[in-house]
């Protein structure tokens, strides 16, 4: 079981953030998403496994300075 | 602490009027080459057409200056002011002052935005705006005491040259027991010395006991100050509650106010922690997106990034608010507390480090091939306390690396230093000597357009491949993003008034990242509403952050995400409850229409704010010399073939790089015509009458410029 932006979501062996992002609206407005206390951007999305217990937080927006 | 002497010149006294619907309604004008304190009014019109902020300074200068004056010469003004909204301590981000002046780098208007209390404290003491012109061959101190209701003006000497102590001591002398009731505005000996020099504006840190400061970095505005011999400006105020500014209705102000605190509590920790990191996030996410700049904007990744991101910053930041402002929920401005620094005149000597943020680290760390936390933080204080604007310090130092790495200078005109890339004492002596006015680093800290024609004229390096090369436009140095692969970005830095700052128009992510604007007419109106909108928090004395750093949660599946319309409304419903004056999302925009069109003719009086102004090095374009080109070939292989249609058989690299060039520097050309035809301009990028008469800014003086340069109804 992790969580993802507060909320309770399941977890599988080998779940990915690309995984996780096809149970998610509007996904592709998701370019940066923070495990624990980690950022991972788009780019290592396919290759960046979720760990169980993990806290995932989708950042929305990256604005910029 | 150091022996000094104050000696009071003058003293005026004056009645503070009350605030009424967050504005003081008069500014003050102080000619220090002879001493004249005089308070002008602040009329309806000013208020219609200027709003506050920016726009109030703008006039001000305006009114100041002439087409030929110089950055040095007595009537240039240093105008600062808040906004009706500046000091309201229950909505975020309320306590910005702007700057404004002519600059030493561009020759033209620069405006900086700053935190800390200054701008709210000169207002409370009844003025909306402050403006200084003259010149005096003493050091001075300015004191606008709005408790006690007046204005002094103080022969200083012994007083020490640099920002930290100063700061520290002008806040002790002046707070008659209540440092909090004190903001300092100075610089230090770098500003002197450069054309790049930064003024420091200190707010009262109560938890940690000491004054804190966040910088007006961009321009050489600090150089402007000390040139007028201007020790310090300092002002004192009292306790800020919601009703100091006196909204027209407070209500309403008070529940937008807690709606927008309140969501920033909730959702920054979940979003973006900027109340525990800062911006410094923003550097590995840079980084994997190949935008975080390394070696002098050649590349936008390093494998090193991690070793000065968000991840080690959590770790060095002195935890606790970090609030520039009182009641600023998003509380970003985060420091490095009991910092031992290796070199220079505090070699070893424990002090608070401000910062760094992300265009620091870029700037001073991963632009100039550094990826060491520490040194990045005493390039950070030494800059802030000898007065030096980090993003032109670090744009500058990296232009002078890769000429030293290229052969176009040597260290027969470094004086023996190795500028290579990466060299960490070098760059901090670099800081050192723009400090001292020696050496090398006083070449650097004239920046980059001077060290293009000192290159050429005096070391006979090659003019065109430093042209490409310089990360500079209209004179001022690029902050840090890569804009290569975002042409909408490369029109964010080349279309600013001011030159390649990004606080106009930040539009990399929306454009490269989720192809928000795939057409010219997309980029066009982006490049029309994102510097319009940001122009408005300049007006009012806000802060953007809260804005679209923080972001609701259904934001997204909103028809604009990227403009977080929630929010625009929410400040909309913030101008209107402060001010009394109705509004809405669009009234924002046309408020900073006028400012925005206002000062890009007094562009055009001080003989730019043109079209050939608004060009950019090929630097910020494409890949300049064949390294870069290689190291993203497939990309730039990919775009010549299927964007451009190009049978790149055969081709060389060199041959790629001149083909790629054609393309995309015709892009950028095609851009501005877009960009000028939404904002109302002409393909000369002049406003039109139309346009100024549309925004109620057809002063006379105005359509004789206009006239002047062929635009007629
Ligand atoms: S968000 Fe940060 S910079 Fe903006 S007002 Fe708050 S503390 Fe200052």
């Amino acid at each position: 079981m992790i969580k993802v932006n507060g909320k309770k979501h399941s977890w599988y062996e080998g779940m990915t953030i690309k995984d996780l992002l096809k149970d998610v609206n509007n996904s592709h407005l998701y370019a940066v998403v923070r495990i624990n206390e980690k950022h991972i951007s788009r780019p290592y999305f396919e290759k960046t496994l979720v760990p169980d217990n993990s806290e995932v937080f989708l950042i929305p927006m990256i604005a910029g300075g | 602490m150091a022996e000094y002497k104050m000696e009071s010149l003058k003293t005026f006294n004056y009645d503070r009027p009350v605030i009424e619907k967050g504005y003081a309604n008069q500014t003050l004008c102080i000619d220090i080459s002879d001493g004249v304190i005089s308070i002008k009014p602040v009329t309806e019109k000013m208020k219609n057409v200027f709003i506050g902020g920016k726009g109030f300074d703008l006039w001000l200068l305006w009114n100041a200056v002439n087409s030929t004056t110089k950055w040095n010469d007595p009537e240039n003004a240093i105008c600062i002011a808040s906004g009706p909204m500046g000091g309201t301590p229950v909505y975020p981000g309320s306590g910005k002052s702007i700057v404004t002046t002519i600059s030493p780098l561009t020759g033209s208007v620069i405006d900086s935005n700053v935190g800390g209390y200054f701008g709210p404290y000169l207002k409370f003491s009844g003025f909306d705006a402050l403006e200084v012109t003259g010149k005096t061959s003493k050091d001075v101190v300015i004191f606008i005491d709005g408790i006690d209701e007046k204005v002094q003006i103080f022969k200083a000497s012994g007083l020490p040259d640099d920002s930290y102590t100063l700061s520290a001591i002008l806040t002790e002398r002046f707070a008659k027991g209540k440092p909090r009731n004190i903001s300092v505005v100075s610089t230090g000996p770098g500003a002197k010395n450069t054309r790049m020099g930064c003024l420091n504006f200190t707010w009262y840190d109560l938890k940690r006991k000491r004054a804190r400061y966040k910088q007006a970095g961009r321009g050489g505005i600090g150089g402007v100050f000390a040139d007028k011999g201007i020790k310090a400006i300092v002002a004192r105020w009292d306790t800020v509650t919601s009703k100091t500014n006196n909204p027209a209705n407070a209500n309403t102000l008070k529940e937008v106010g807690r709606k927008h605190s309140r969501e920033v509590v909730e959702l920054d920790p979940k979003q973006n922690q900027m109340a525990q990191i800062g911006t410094t996030h923003l550097v590995p996410i840079m980084n994997d997106f190949d935008l975080l700049p390394t070696h002098n904007f050649q590349y936008g990744q390093h494998s090193e990034a991690d070793n000065i991101g968000q991840e080690v910053f959590r770790r060095i930041f002195d935890p606790g608010y970090d609030g520039c402002w009182i009641g600023c929920t998003l509380a970003c401005s985060h420091g490095v507390k009991d910092f031992v620094p290796l070199t220079g005149p505090y070699k070893g000597i424990k002090v608070f480090v401000d910062g760094p943020e992300y265009e620091t680290i870029a700037g001073c760390g991963s632009n100039l091939g550094i990826f060491d936390p520490h040194t990045i933080i005493e390039m950070n204080f030494y800059c802030d306390t000898y007065g030096l604007d980090t993003i032109s310090v670090g744009t500058s130092t990296a232009f002078a690396m890769e000429c030293f790495e290229m052969g176009l200078i040597n260290e027969t005109h470094t004086h023996g230093m190795n500028l290579s890339f990466g060299n960490r004492s070098a760059a901090l002596e670099v800081v050192h000597q723009m400090a001292r006015g020696e050496g090398f680093g006083q070449i650097i800290g004239r920046g980059v357009r001077e060290m293009k024609t000192i290159f050429s004229r005096d070391y006979g390096a090659d003019p065109d491949l430093m042209q490409d090369i310089g990360m500079e436009a209209k004179g001022l140095e690029f902050s840090e993003y890569m804009t290569k692969e975002s042409l909408a970005q490369q029109g964010g830095y080349g279309l600013a008034l001011k030159g390649p700052q990004h606080d106009e128009a930040w539009l990399i992510f929306l454009d490269m990242v989720h192809n928000f604007m795939p057409t010219f007419e997309q980029k066009a109106e982006a490049l029309h509403w994102f510097p319009m909108f940001r122009t408005w928090f300049g007006l009012c004395g806000l802060c953007k952050l809260p804005w679209n750093d923080v972001v609701p949660e259904d934001n997204k599946d909103t028809q604009e995400p990227a403009k977080v319309m929630k929010h625009v409304e929410w400040y909309a419903d913030y101008y209107t409850s402060v001010t009394g004056r109705q509004t809405t999302a669009d009234g924002l925009i046309r408020m900073s229409e006028a400012v925005y069109n206002f000062q890009r003719i007094f562009n055009l009086k001080m003989g730019f704010g043109q079209r050939e102004h608004d060009n950019i090095p090929y630097r910020a374009v494409g890949p300049v010399k064949t390294v870069e080109y290689e190291s993203r070939a497939e990309r730039y292989d990919k775009q010549l073939v299927e964007k451009h249609n190009v049978d790149i058989t055969g081709k060389t690299t060199e041959e790629k790089i001149a083909l790629l060039r054609e393309f995309r520097e015709k892009l950028y050309e095609k851009l501005k015509d877009a960009v000028y035809k939404r904002r109302g301009w002409t393909n000369n990028g002049i406003p039109t009458v139309e346009t100024v008469k549309r925004l109620g800014i057809d002063f006379p003086e105005v359509l004789e410029l206009l006239r002047a340069h062929g635009v007629e109804s």
